[in-house]
């Protein structure tokens, strides 16, 4: 291999390297900085609250997701019953309503005078009906809304794991005598725990960053924190702060994550006694009982946000003309389709890096540089402009150049960095794990059949690579749709997304203009889902 | 002036630094000619072939096709200018292309030579492959993959070919006609190709020459029917796992005298001085059974070999030693029964260590 070409490898793995410690790094040097008094007093009053309202929002979230993914998965898995095959993949739909579309959703159907009240009085007549429809707002309100829009994370993982217990696993269950229950308790469900867990955590890391719907139901929590201390008190450094003690949080999430992914390696080892299972027909009350619970979550999970944005863009149709759909369109897409660029070139480049070279240093710079999935979307944001600011004023403005800040905050370069931070760890693990099926004999082989570096890469790896590359690139697509924190606060002026125009309009208070935006985001991200579901709801014998 | 068609000159191969074979020297004296390479699995053989092909450095000595230096401390031709063909022991094809376009692919390199020797369609008759040519690569049994693996390699018409394995993963009915066919294509062509397996049946039919590579050295590189009959060391006759050292006394230049098999006459590989106590290999063929003999000793097990039987006696100071009978032998002898061993013991070629 000539030293070239390692140099280039390793320089483009330091650089993607560098810029996702930046963010990192600026949270952490925060604590040799200044703040304005009201960290004093927030630290006496109102950090303990953001503590404890992260807390019960974790746990809440977790308990519910659990229930919800868990169960739906173990029911599609193991037993056949009428419409089996449709939830299988309908269950997935989820993913399209982020947690803030939820909530509006909710909010608005239980609200005083809302669509339940006009449902009931509809159906019959003039009534007090408001004193008796619940009302679904704050904490309670906020655990729904990210619990249905997030369990089918833990619904995927959980699946496949179920999907991929050999036949031999129950069959022992059976032979030592064990019953249903039994089998399910000390069989299935440990076999299945890492996934469960590695679902579990990516929930986690989702409810800790979740900034729209937390804002739209007024929760104080350490992500709406450290907005606030930006945008109402102009205080970089605290917001910065409590950007440390989420980021500590999240650490231990992402510590839980990795190492019951390593397990998981243990538990789905099946390598040559697999034996693929036989569903059970459900019969009877049974039957329905799964018809009725899987029914229920899909129509909760997707059908009723839906329903409820359908029901506006059509009650009020006004909405729909006084938006630039088209406008709208074109910026995501404009976004969507220069982040992919850059992330899959970048992604490949160190995938293919790592595979040539298979250096030690370069794959600890990689497994270092997909750490930003981790980092909520706000604190990247913040912190990237921090970045910008300190090196503005230290190093470009001491040097007599113009300044900077004006590039990189407010501009869509700005935001297709700190996209590419986050978002990196979708790009570079969705090409890895297309480079892993692929023996490292194959590249071998074509060196062997004259195939030079880069003929091998453009003839044998692209053309295998180009399904990942397609479902790396629908995956960014559907992120960055529904992304909110990072866009709302580095876009430029007057440079609106659907995910944007929706939280504006509901943080105006008016739902009803929320509406319009937030049905086209669920119809895109929808489309993006359906593209995907073969991917993610891949099986053993497909 | 060295002329021999390839030739690895004291190299010490190693895959990251870590030595897995010291100072090895080995040669293929003729283009077409055949060695196999055989050794314990994780020995390195492996390792030999990848670095031959290119694919793994070297740091001392060097390695020579047709004069030309391929690898050396200085000079290093990258794997895809050297014209040598690697069939990997794993799958190797390209998962996204049928086995047909694989074996294509490999003929492409070859386009432009006006001395075609054999066409794609002998090749897949040859390894009977059509079946499964339209087929991909995760669709095929490992067997299959393999021969796919080879014909592709083949079509190459390499100047070199090396082989790991090849049929390591062929179904033991269809190994030997494979084997038949390897053959004939390779003499056909006349490529030269190193194999390496573990299979010592298969090394010495498929090899003119075999080198047995163990603890970190090639021990012994000759003929197929020395190193079985001659081997060099006694680690190579405990790889070959073909016959049992037993001690004995040398009583003349062509006799020796073991405790409990009495005299036993023949010719000495490697002459000892007389009286020398030295460990003398008995091989299943070197001794002859005989009914009517006064030697008598205990049955203790017996394989059937399908042709033959293999029959371990035990002596009388309790040595294992094993013996060939025919399979259409008159008749059987059972575990713990008497077994006759023809009598003055005759060896044609004597190996003591």
């Amino acid at each position: 291999m000539n030293l070239k070409i390692i140099n280039t490898w390793y320089l483009s793995s330091f650089i993607i390297s560098i810029i996702v410690l930046i963010p990192i790094l600026t949270v952490f040097s925060s604590f040799f900085e200044d703040t304005t008094n009201y960290f004093e007093i927030l630290k006496e009053t109102f950090f303990l609250e953001y503590i404890f309202n992260s807390i019960t929002l974790l746990l809440g979230v977790l308990f519910l997701t659990f229930i919800l993914g868990v169960g739906s998965a173990y029911i599609v898995s193991f037993y056949e019953f009428p419409g089996a095959n449709f939830f299988k993949w309908a269950l997935i739909l989820s993913f399209a309503i982020p947690p803030y579309i939820y909530a509006y959703s909710l909010f608005a159907f239980f609200e005083n005078y809302g669509t339940a009240f006009t449902i009931l009085k509809f159906l019959f007549g003039d009534g007090e009906y408001n004193k008796h429809i619940p009302k679904f707002s704050g904490m309670f309100g906020l655990i729904l809304s990210l619990s249905f829009s997030l369990f089918a994370y833990v619904y995927i993982l959980a699946r496949s794991s179920f999907l991929y217990q050999s036949q031999n696993l129950i069959e022992l269950g059976k032979n030592l005598g064990f019953s249903k229950f039994k089998s399910f308790y000390s069989i299935i469900l440990p076999a299945a725990r890492p996934a469960i867990v590695a679902g579990l955590s990516l929930v986690a890391m989702e409810t800790l960053a979740e900034f729209g719907a937390v804002d739209f139901f007024s929760i104080n929590t350490l992500t709406t924190g450290i907005y606030n201390a930006w945008i109402a008190f102009d205080d970089l450094a605290f917001a910065n702060r409590i950007s440390f003690f989420l980021l500590l949080f999240i650490f231990i999430l992402f510590l839980t994550e990795n190492l019951s992914r390593k397990k998981a390696k243990f538990h789905l080892e099946t390598k040559g006694g697999f034996k693929k299972r036989e569903k059970i027909k459900l019969q009877g009350s049974k039957s329905i009982f799964a018809i009725i619970f899987c029914t229920l979550l899909f129509f909760l999970s997707f059908v009723f946000p839906l329903s409820q944005m359908l029901y506006w863009t059509i009650k009020f149709p006004e909405n729909l003309f006084d938006l630039n759909i088209i406008d709208l369109l074109m910026n995501t897409l404009y976004l969507v389709s220069l982040s992919s660029l850059v992330l899959i070139f970048f992604a490949l480049l160190s995938n293919y890096g790592n595979r040539v070279s298979n250096k030690k240093i370069l794959n600890i710079l990689s497994t270092l540089s997909i750490s930003g999935y981790a980092i909520p979307g706000v604190i990247l944001a913040i912190a990237f402009i921090t970045f910008v600011a300190w090196f503005d004023d230290n190093f470009i403005k001491s040097m007599g150049f113009l300044s900077i800040k004006k590039v990189f905050i407010g501009s869509v370069l700005g935001l297709v960095i700190v996209y590419f931070v986050r978002f990196y760890s979708l790009a570079f693990n969705g090409i890895k794990s297309g480079y892993e099926k692929m023996n490292i004999a194959v590249d071998e082989s074509a060196y062997l059949l004259g195939y030079s570096k880069t003929k091998t890469f453009f003839n044998i790896h692209i053309p295998y690579l180009r399904n990942s590359l397609l479902f790396v690139v629908i995956l960014i697509s559907l992120e960055i749709i529904r992304e909110l924190p990072i866009t709302l606060i580095l876009r430029p002026f007057n440079f609106e997304t659907f995910a944007t125009t929706a939280y504006i309009s509901a943080s105006e208070d008016l739902l009803e203009a929320a509406a319009v935006p937030a049905l086209f985001l669920i119809l895109i991200a929808t489309f993006f889902i359906l593209l995907t579901s073969k991917y993610i709801l891949r099986e053993r014998d497909e | 002036m060295n002329n021999n068609f390839f030739e690895v000159k004291n190299v010490d191969f190693n895959v990251g630094g870590k030595i897995k074979v010291r100072n090895v020297s080995f040669s293929i004296e003729k283009e077409g000619d055949i060695i196999c390479l055989l050794g314990p699995s994780g020995i390195g053989k492996t390792t030999i072939l990848r670095t031959i092909a290119g694919l793994e450095n070297l740091k001392s000595g060097s390695i020579e096709l047709n004069g030309k230096i391929l690898s050396s401390e200085k000079v290093r031709v990258e794997p895809e200018d050297r014209n040598i063909s690697l069939a990997f022991q794993e799958n190797s094809l390209f998962p996204h292309y049928t086995v047909e376009k694989n074996i294509l692919l490999g003929a492409e390199r070859n386009k432009d030579k006006k001395d075609k020797k054999i066409s794609f369609k002998e090749i897949i008759e040859l390894l009977n492959i059509s079946p499964i040519l339209k087929k991909y690569p995760h669709q095929i049994s490992a067997g299959e993959s393999q021969r796919a693996s080879l014909a592709r390699s083949l079509i190459v018409q390499p100047d070199l070919l090396l082989l790991d394995e090849p049929l390591s993963n062929v179904d033991q009915s269809f190994k030997e006609e494979i084997q038949v066919s390897l053959k004939k294509i390779l003499n056909k062509l006349k490529i030269s190709t190193i194999i390496v397996t573990h299979d010592s049946y298969e090394a010495f039919y498929l090899g003119s020459k075999c080198g047995i590579i163990l603890n970190e050295e090639l021990k012994q590189f000759d003929d197929p029917y020395k190193v079985y009959h001659f081997p060099n060391s006694i680690e190579v006759v405990n790889f070959l796992n073909r016959g049992v050292l037993i001690p004995a006394e040398v009583t003349s230049p062509k006799s020796l005298e073991n405790e409990d098999l009495g005299t036993i006459t023949g010719n000495f590989i490697n002459p000892f001085p007389i009286g020398s106590k030295v460990k003398l290999l008995i091989q299943p063929e070197d001794l002859q059974h005989d009914d009517k003999s006064n030697l008598q000793l205990e049955v203790v097990d017996r394989k059937f070999r399908g042709t033959s039987f293999i029959y371990t006696l035990k002596t009388l100071s309790n040595l294992l030693i094993p013996v060939f009978v025919h399979s259409h032998h008159i008749h059987q002898h059972e575990i713990e029964e008497k077994f006759g061993i023809k009598r003055p013991i005759h060896i044609d070629h004597i190996v003591c260590f």
